[in-house]
């Protein structure tokens, strides 16, 4: 009885244990003869499927017989489930990584270097610096840029109007003072004048930058944390003051829980911060009255500046057939692709191709996470997200939370 | 025939009869050989690639190269010299008692409830317990998200309208307590039509005379409960709270999902959560290994207080 009772928990240990590894593990088989798995982000599902169907057919005709299978992934866990693939060596052929993503895969040898076919991908010697240097490691290219984006304010021009706003604010004072005009004519519950999520570091280290400081910097050969310095913590107190003034959102949700479009498109905002796509998703009522502008800095006259988000397209080592991968991110990433994901708002990936979208503008003055191996793990450790949330609750003083997640960022940065 | 020939005739006799015998004997153990070869490849080879990879050093690298570098105990010392991993064994402890707690106990309330109300009532509830039961965690984890939402949900529109307060535009997401009792109502709800169910099949075991001599003997409601449906119930009861500390203890789905992946942080970490985010999400696989061997071995020192208990039910009966 004792044995078989113990057995018995044993069992069920190991299944919740089991259960709790699951989610993860799970992962769709890779290649079959004759095809190649593309692993894409739900944006190119939601944004620029066209482009997608578009490289899929030009790759098809070129290799006739061979399929192409695209998976689409969430930002959230694309990277677990890409992990367990490594153990299987079964995973995907051509996989989309952020570009804050790179350089812990890079560094570990995940990619097949792809320098010898550089010249092969359309307008690589004008590539953006910012996405060539993402995907670039010890002088090798891994990571094709895919396509870039800045934050762009979205904003209802009906009610900015009303409130006396003619043009795109040029400074910080100038646009929080029109908001809180917006505010004061619209008093329904909860209606913020600009939407941000408490907990949106994007946005946040915007201010940070802004006002001269930095996440981290390396001094004699070790990752320093830089947000208690006191040219950071300006920023961070300019965003608190800021968020403060005029916006109702909750102070420690993210910027997709909930989506600030759905906020938005309810009615609920007059203008919000995110990606420039955000344009497609105001909501009918909204569509012919919504605008974009360059979210203005504290420095009058300048924007800014904005995180460059973006995407580079790397080969597994893992991949059956490397130099298929190779074709197929070629046919994506080609002029006529790029100009697809230009007319959805995004920033090409190469210098050549940009015009002068408000998006494009915005990417004049941008910043960029430290580029160090284990960044990844400050990003998914939440440390910024846990801070920004205890300056805006007051838990803690802006230098109490600046001071420990420094610390926190010093120690992730500089593991082995 | 000689004494000697029936001897040699004999013996081989003999010798067959014990082969038949031991062929007999031997029987339940070829009926049991399927199981334990399926046992032993379900659960032995993982635990025993579990236990080797605890022993290693396990990243990115030595992922995608297959091979460890064997580390000896380093990864035990790290797990037990980070204060993350004491910290959040307490938090864990007590999560695991509140729930277990709750679960046996409001399980059992409603167990007895389903006893007493008329049939049309029982069928409406065990109805709804089954529906609650067969809903996927996940999909439970959106609608309760869905309710409790900052922007507008239900559950804050409830309270402000029923004028337990202003609760328009409340966090339920600010805090630790507030994220891990939310878990709590989530987990409790999930398991409570098992625990609900089992002890009701349980209470058609206490016969009705001795309800009915203790009545007459001038019991009432919990008098009953204590002396007569208790003890019957007890072995049940055992089995539901060993399994229930299992399940707690490693819950994983509930808390991810519904604190959501950018509001975990170690001051909110359960066990299953640190596993996830010290395995998976640094990718250190050994160290994780290391993570879940302490599990197995703490979810075993909880048990072994209700499984001791559960023999000597057993003995007993």
């Amino acid at each position: 009885m004792y044995g078989r009772i113990l057995l018995a928990a044993a069992v069920m240990a190991a299944l919740a244990m089991a259960a709790s590894a699951g989610a993860t593990v799970k992962t769709p088989s890779g290649q079959t003869a004759g095809s190649i798995t593309v692993w894409l982000q739900v944006d190119a599902q939601t944004g620029w499927p066209d482009a997608v169907a578009a490289a899929n057919r030009q790759f098809e005709q070129a290799h006739p017989g061979t399929d192409v299978k695209i998976q689409y992934q969430n930002w959230g866990d694309h990277l677990q489930k890409f992990d367990a693939t490594l153990a299987g060596g079964s995973g995907p052929d051509v996989i989309e990584m952020g570009n804050t993503e790179m350089t812990k895969y890079m560094a570990a040898g995940a990619f097949a270097d792809l320098s010898s076919r550089k010249s092969g991908f359309a307008n690589s010697a004008s590539w953006l610096k910012g996405l060539a240097q993402a995907g670039t490691f010890a002088g090798k290219l891994y990571g094709v840029p895919y396509y870039a984006g800045s934050r762009v304010v979205t904003y209802r021009k009906d009610l900015f109007t009303k409130a006396g706003l003619r043009q795109a604010p040029n400074s910080l004072a100038q646009y929080r003072f029109y908001a809180q005009k917006v505010g004061k004519k619209n008093t329904s519950k909860g209606f913020s004048p600009i939407y941000i999520a408490g907990t949106d570091w994007y946005f946040a280290m915007s201010f940070v930058y802004d006002y001269g400081g930095q996440i981290a910097a390396t001094s004699k050969g070790k990752w320093v944390g830089r947000l208690d310095s006191a040219k950071s913590m300006a920023g961070l107190l300019a965003y608190k003051n800021f968020f403060k003034a005029t916006s109702r959102a909750s102070k420690t949700t993210d910027e997709t829980r909930p989506n600030p479009y759905d906020v938005y498109a309810r009615g609920q905002a007059a203008s919000m911060v995110g990606p420039s796509w955000f344009s497609c998703c105001v909501g009918d009522k909204y569509k012919a009255t919504s605008a974009q502008f360059v979210m203005p800095s504290h420095d009058k006259g300048k924007p800014m500046p904005g995180f460059l988000g973006g995407s580079n397209l790397a080969v597994p080592v893992t991949s059956g057939d490397k130099a298929l991968a190779g074709d197929w991110i070629r046919a994506f990433t080609d002029t006529a692709s790029q100009r697809t994901f230009q007319a959805k708002g995004n920033i090409p990936n190469a210098t050549n191709l940009l015009g002068t979208s408000v998006n494009e503008r915005a990417a004049v003055r941008s910043w960029f996470v430290p580029t160090a191996k284990h960044w990844v793990d400050v990003e998914n450790g939440n440390i910024l997200r846990n801070m920004l949330a205890q300056i805006l609750t007051g838990r803690l003083t802006i230098k109490q939370a600046a001071s420990s997640a420094s610390d926190n960022i010093a120690s992730v940065l500089n593991r082995p | 025939m000689t004494a000697a020939e029936t001897s040699i005739l004999e013996s081989p006799r003999r010798r067959r009869v014990t082969l038949a015998r031991l062929a007999r004997a031997s029987v339940p153990y070829w009926l049991i050989l399927p199981v334990l070869l399926a046992v032993g490849a379900i659960l032995g080879y993982p635990l025993y690639s579990l236990i080797r990879l605890s022993f290693q050093h396990y990243g990115l690298f030595e992922l995608i190269q297959r091979q460890g570098q064997p580390i000896g105990l380093d990864n035990y010392r790290s797990v037990l010299q980070d204060r993350v991993f004491w910290d959040t064994l307490a938090r864990t402890t007590v999560f695991t008692v509140a729930n277990v707690a709750l679960t046996i106990g409001i399980g059992t309330l409603l167990a007895l409830l389903l006893v007493r109300v008329s049939t049309a009532v029982r069928l409406l509830l065990t109805g709804g317990l089954v529906l609650a039961w067969s809903m996927p965690t996940v999909v439970a984890v959106q609608v309760w998200y869905w309710m409790t939402n900052y922007e507008n949900g239900v559950l804050n529109y409830v309270l402000t309208e029923l004028h337990v307060g202003d609760f328009f535009h409340h966090d339920w997401y600010a805090t630790t307590f507030s994220q891990l009792a939310l878990v709590t109502a989530l987990v409790v709800w999930g398991a409570l039509p098992f625990v609900a169910i089992t002890l009701y099949a349980a209470l058609a075991q206490v016969p009705r005379e001795l309800v009915e001599a203790a009545e007459i003997d001038g019991a009432r409601g919990w008098r009953i409960f204590r002396d007569v449906t208790f003890p019957i119930l007890k072995p049940v009861l055992l089995i539901l709270t060993s399994l229930s500390i299992i399940w707690d203890f490693g819950v994983f789905t509930q808390p991810f999902l519904l604190i959501g992946q950018s509001q975990i942080h170690p001051s909110n970490y359960l066990m299953g959560v640190y596993l996830f985010e010290e395995g998976y999400f640094k990718s250190d696989f050994g160290r994780g290994a290391a993570i879940s061997i302490l599990m197995l071995a703490i979810v075993a020192v909880l048990s072994v207080f209700y499984v001791r208990k559960m023999v000597k039910v057993g003995d007993a009966a």
